[in-house]
């Protein structure tokens, strides 16, 4: 199968900055490909290089067959695109800008109409059709943009974090489409995200994107496989440092949060109880003790020696990736 | 399996209709964006002609062909309230851009042609509504005009001076992406009222402001617009005014272009 999206050595400066530093990417029609990385980290920046919006300073990308660069024209005819901040006009109706974009893609008057409505049927927006998006709610938003991004049926969909800042319903909404859209018309979806279970409930291939660089790549359950042992979290009361010796004699330290000490138990669970008895023989105090299946959260941790969860809680939303001037 | 859709071709007309009607439908829907601009110029107007109805007594000329004040006022009150107003296009083309809505323009195959119409569009549609507003309110109040040739011509000036300064707003509102900093040039719209004839007749400036006034292009439409509304139908004034306002219309959009192709090449 020919890759769908296609990105080599791809790279953009502002200024000093280097927002994203060499991108290598290859996508196959008919995947849903998960970009996650912290804020910041060149995902939107990417996506906005791969939808023409965007010149590479270095590199070059393909998507659909064509170059994003030089045949930016054909490139947007065939991709649907979902930005970040869901811009959307909120002094007009979400009939009247699912009818605007249908013009912009050249749909005829009476399919466009037709689409619409079926389209703002689809994502639960048909008795809010008529009123301006203005009076929408975050999670109504991102569902007419979406609505909005598939007018045209794209081959390909770009969604930049398109639950961020969604409740959870609102959120597996969305997800639901997503997975319908891609398992009945075959659309290919790279869509970017914070959120480490987004990533592991939707995408069937991930990319980990940091300080502007792909850190590793793979199927989610792959890259878990690859950390292997589960990672054991102890906090204790006083010294931590008497538990720390007897925890490094179980497996290699892990990046951990707060006063947390985590490891890498490298001889799984059956470890469990021997790690319990020598932190009794060396009189420590466990206040807590968790034993986790290898997550992303690890998978990230182990690439790039910090934890995403907890620091994306959507708490630095808004933080916009170098835009332009 | 995926649903073929027949193959479509993007149209640059239909998109440039399509964005047109948004521009409108943003002006009607938040009216009080543009109640200034109908309320500022008739308060000029207002207070002027209170000031200076006298003083016309006392130039025998000026009042052969202005009996009221408010006749030499007309033009000036119409272009006063459609500078104010077309402002507005830059304005919007900046929240546009900061709001993000730009992009889904640009991430879409819409021609960037139809991007400046449709901008352009609602101002010059604007413009019209305004000339008419201003000289049926004048009219009611005294003014007299000579016909409805020379008020068309009022209009279709209108229409291409919102399409010029729209223009040069558009083109503040793409280089800066920024609503306030289009609004932060609003002044230069006084002073390029300020410094025509629109409030007083060029015959009695002196110095320097003569000097400014009479390369003022507003002053060329204004007069124009003036002779043909209080002494009647001239082809040749009728022609200084359309092709003024034309030229400045030209010049404002060939800026555009330029400068909505710069930010592409720039960031696209």
């Amino acid at each position: 199968m020919t890759p769908i999206i296609v990105a080599e050595g791809l790279e953009r400066r502002f200024g000093d900055l280097v927002a994203v530093d060499g991108v290598d990417l290859s996508i196959d029609a008919g995947e849903v490909f998960g970009f996650l990385g912290p804020n910041g980290a060149g995902k939107s920046t990417t996506v906005r290089m791969l939808t023409t919006l965007l010149k590479p300073t270095a590199g070059h990308a393909r998507v659909a067959g064509y170059d994003v660069v030089r045949q930016a024209g054909e490139v947007r005819r065939a991709i649907g695109v979902a930005l970040q901040d869901a811009a959307i006009d909120p002094l007009m109706t979400g009939s009247e800008l699912v009818h605007l974009q249908a013009v912009l893609h050249g749909i005829p008057a009476k399919v466009a109409d037709q689409r619409g409505k079926e389209l703002l049927e689809r994502v639960g927006l048909t008795a809010a059709a008529d009123r301006r998006v203005g009076t929408y709610s975050g999670g109504m938003r991102r569902r007419l943009d979406l609505a909005l991004s598939l007018v045209h049926e794209p081959e390909v969909l770009f969604l930049d974090e398109p639950t961020t800042g969604l409740d959870p319903m609102s959120r597996m909404a969305l997800w639901e489409e997503v997975r319908f859209l891609n398992r009945e018309r075959g659309t290919t979806v790279l869509l970017t995200t914070q959120y480490l279970e987004e990533a592991d409930q939707l995408a069937g291939r991930i990319a980990i994107i940091d300080h502007g660089r792909i850190v590793k790549k793979g199927e989610p359950r792959a890259l878990k496989a690859e950390v292997g042992s589960p990672t054991l979290m102890v906090e204790v009361d006083g010294d931590p440092l008497a538990a720390a010796e007897v925890l490094a004699t179980f497996g290699d330290e892990r990046p951990s949060e707060h006063r947390a000490l985590a490891i890498g138990l490298t001889g799984g669970a059956q470890q469990l109880t021997a790690v319990v008895r020598a932190l009794d023989e060396a009189g420590v105090v466990v206040r807590h003790m968790e034993l986790n299946a290898p997550t992303l959260d690890d998978v990230f941790a182990e690439a790039t020696g910090r934890r995403l969860e907890g620091a994306a809680d959507g708490s630095e939303q808004g933080a916009v990736e170098a835009a332009p001037a | 399996m995926t649903v073929a859709l027949a193959p479509h071709r993007p149209n640059v007309a239909r998109q440039s209709l399509v964005l047109s009607r948004r521009a409108v439908l943003s002006i009607v829907r938040q009216p009080q964006v543009v109640l200034p601009s109908l309320f500022f110029p008739l308060f000029f107007a207002a207070l002027n002609a209170a000031a200076f109805d006298r003083i016309t007594a006392a130039q025998p000329d000026f009042a052969a062909q202005y009996p009221s004040f408010l006749d030499f006022l007309l033009p000036a009150t119409v272009l006063q309230g459609v500078l104010f107003g077309s402002t507005q296009a830059g304005t919007e083309m900046a929240n546009d851009i900061e709001m993000g809505f730009f992009d889904r323009l640009l991430a879409s195959p819409v021609s960037r042609t139809s991007i400046l119409v449709g901008r352009l569009a609602g101002g010059a549609a604007l413009g019209a509504a305004q000339a008419v507003f201003f000289a049926v309110v004048l009219v009611l109040f005294g003014a007299q005009v000579t016909g409805i040739g020379p008020v068309l011509v009022l209009v279709v000036c209108s229409s291409l001076l919102a399409v010029g300064i729209g223009g040069f707003g558009v083109v503040l509102g793409i280089r800066t992406g920024s609503a306030e900093a289009v609004q932060g040039a609003f002044p230069l719209i006084f002073v390029l009222m300020f410094t025509s004839s629109a409030f007083f007749p060029r015959e009695l400036m002196t110095g320097w402001y003569g000097t400014v006034a009479t390369y003022n292009p507003i002053s060329w439409i204004l007069e124009a617009l003036r002779e043909l509304l209080t002494l009647g139908w001239s082809t040749t004034e009728a022609v200084v005014a359309v092709a003024t306002s034309a030229g400045i219309a030209a010049l404002a959009i060939v800026v555009a272009l330029r400068a909505l192709r710069r930010r592409l090449v720039l960031a696209a």
